[in-house]
């Protein structure tokens, strides 16, 4: 595993708890497309984690149990009449629908313009992330036009915590996070043209949980609760 | 209520290492059952990790229900060749409170309630007292740091405090704090490898 000096002082740090808030969910962003640096905050996190051993006891104020397994029954893919997680089949039959319907378009354009010239073909041009915590819970789905700087984000089973607003935000390595701003229930852009379009490529985009209306500080307030990177919608 | 696990304040035995191994084996199929039984054994040593980094209870009781729901969501991903249960739920319990934390804004020391006194409170892992070995290990890499360096790094793991409340406490510009954690983590690292 190769993590430079410096990066390990990140990674230390993350694990110890001192990043500030951007540079924590910057790290925790990275860390799930980041194989080796997951593996390299799994490591810190094991050598402090002895510690945890002399922490005393406190009683909790209240008995949680009972609310933390409402929410954990709500949570169960087994759970019968999941109204978010049909629909999600849903989206994804869709998306898949779509998907093939796309390339036999494409076939079909292929075939009819084979004759004319091909200067056009150059990188691509239009891109799709979907913003997810894990392989089975996608939440969000980003597409970006990279002719029109435009990016649109829609929800496909992913709704705000009671009190609190979803914001997006595009993170790169050397800008650190970008607001591209607060998601709604509905689909919504955001412009681009403010970034070079390699660093729109690249970018990890991330949703993190912020009061209503947006974090206050212009940083990501906690760490990313969906994350995503773009990937060409065709090759 | 609590079923403690362990003598009072002291380490779980082994015991209570494989009873949670257990536990955390069932939750992974979905045993909602297992699932009550962790909490009950776990859940007072979670709070002291999260209710000292959170000093606000309602801030603290909220985060303690989110690292249940997370620890029902990962306990297929514990590896207890890696570690203690309680080392890797107590990970997950820091990681949550860190993340509220930092949210809100940079905690200072000096923003903890009245009548709050950090230091008639600290915890000393160094004290004697029956440790498991991992443990033992560590400390004896703590005992070789500078003590007021050492302060800072179990500070900054037990309360959660930032650079800029670090630098504060101990009348030092930020930059130093960063240096000094950086020095302390790379002798920490190098000593356990050792």
């Amino acid at each position: 595993m190769t993590v430079s000096p410096e990066h390990d002082f990140a990674v230390a740090e993350y694990a110890l708890g001192t990043l500030d808030a951007s540079e924590r969910a910057t790290l925790a962003a990275r860390r799930l497309r980041e194989p080796d640096l997951d593996e390299a905050i799994l490591a810190w996190e094991a050598r402090l984690a002895p510690l945890a051993e002399a922490v005393p006891e406190i009683e909790p104020p209240r008995d949680l149990l009972p609310a933390i397994e409402a929410r954990i029954r709500g949570a169960s893919p087994e759970a019968p009449g999941n109204g978010a997680i049909v629909e999600l089949e849903r989206s994804i039959r869709r998306w898949r629908a779509m998907a093939i319907a796309a390339s036999l378009f494409a076939g079909v354009l292929a075939i009819g313009f084979i004759a004319r010239e091909t200067s056009r073909q150059s990188a691509p041009h239009e891109f799709v992330a979907i913003l997810q915590k894990d392989a089975a819970s996608p939440a969000f789905a980003v597409t970006v036009n990279l002719d029109k700087q435009e990016l649109t984000v829609r929800p496909v089973a992913a709704q705000a915590p009671p009190g609190k607003s979803y914001e997006l935000w595009l993170i790169d390595s050397k800008l650190g996070a970008r607001s591209l701003g607060v998601i709604g229930d509905t689909p919504r852009g955001a412009n681009l043209s403010a970034y070079d379009p390699t660093v729109v490529a690249d970018a990890t985009y991330a949703v993190t949980v912020e009061p209503p209306g947006g974090s206050p500080t212009g940083q990501p307030s906690g760490a990313p609760v969906f994350v995503g990177k773009l990937i060409p919608v065709s090759p | 209520m609590t079923i403690r696990g362990g003598a009072p304040g002291g380490r779980a035995p082994t015991g209570a290492d494989d009873d949670l191994n257990n536990l955390l084996s069932r939750i992974a199929t979905r045993d909602t059952i297992a699932f009550a039984s962790l909490y009950k054994q776990t859940n007072a040593k979670l709070y002291g990790v999260v209710a000292r980094i959170l000093t606000r209870g309602d801030a603290a009781a909220d985060a303690l229900q989110e690292v249940y729901v997370r620890i029902w969501e990962k306990a297929g991903e514990f590896d207890p060749l890696k570690g203690s249960p309680l080392a890797w739920m107590a990970t997950i319990a820091r990681n949550r409170a860190l993340d509220e934390v930092r949210r809100v804004r940079p905690v200072s020391l000096e923003d903890q309630p009245e009548g709050f006194e950090p230091a008639a409170e600290e915890i000393d892992p160094l004290a004697p007292r029956e440790r498991s070995e991992r443990l033992a290990a560590l400390v004896d890499c703590l005992k070789a740091l500078d003590e007021e360096k050492r302060a800072v790094v179990l500070l900054a793991y037990y309360r959660g405090s930032s650079r800029e409340a670090l630098a504060k406490r101990f009348g030092r510009p930020v930059p130093t704090i960063k240096t000094w954690l950086h020095r302390s983590l790379a002798q920490l690292r190098d000593c356990l490898a050792s």
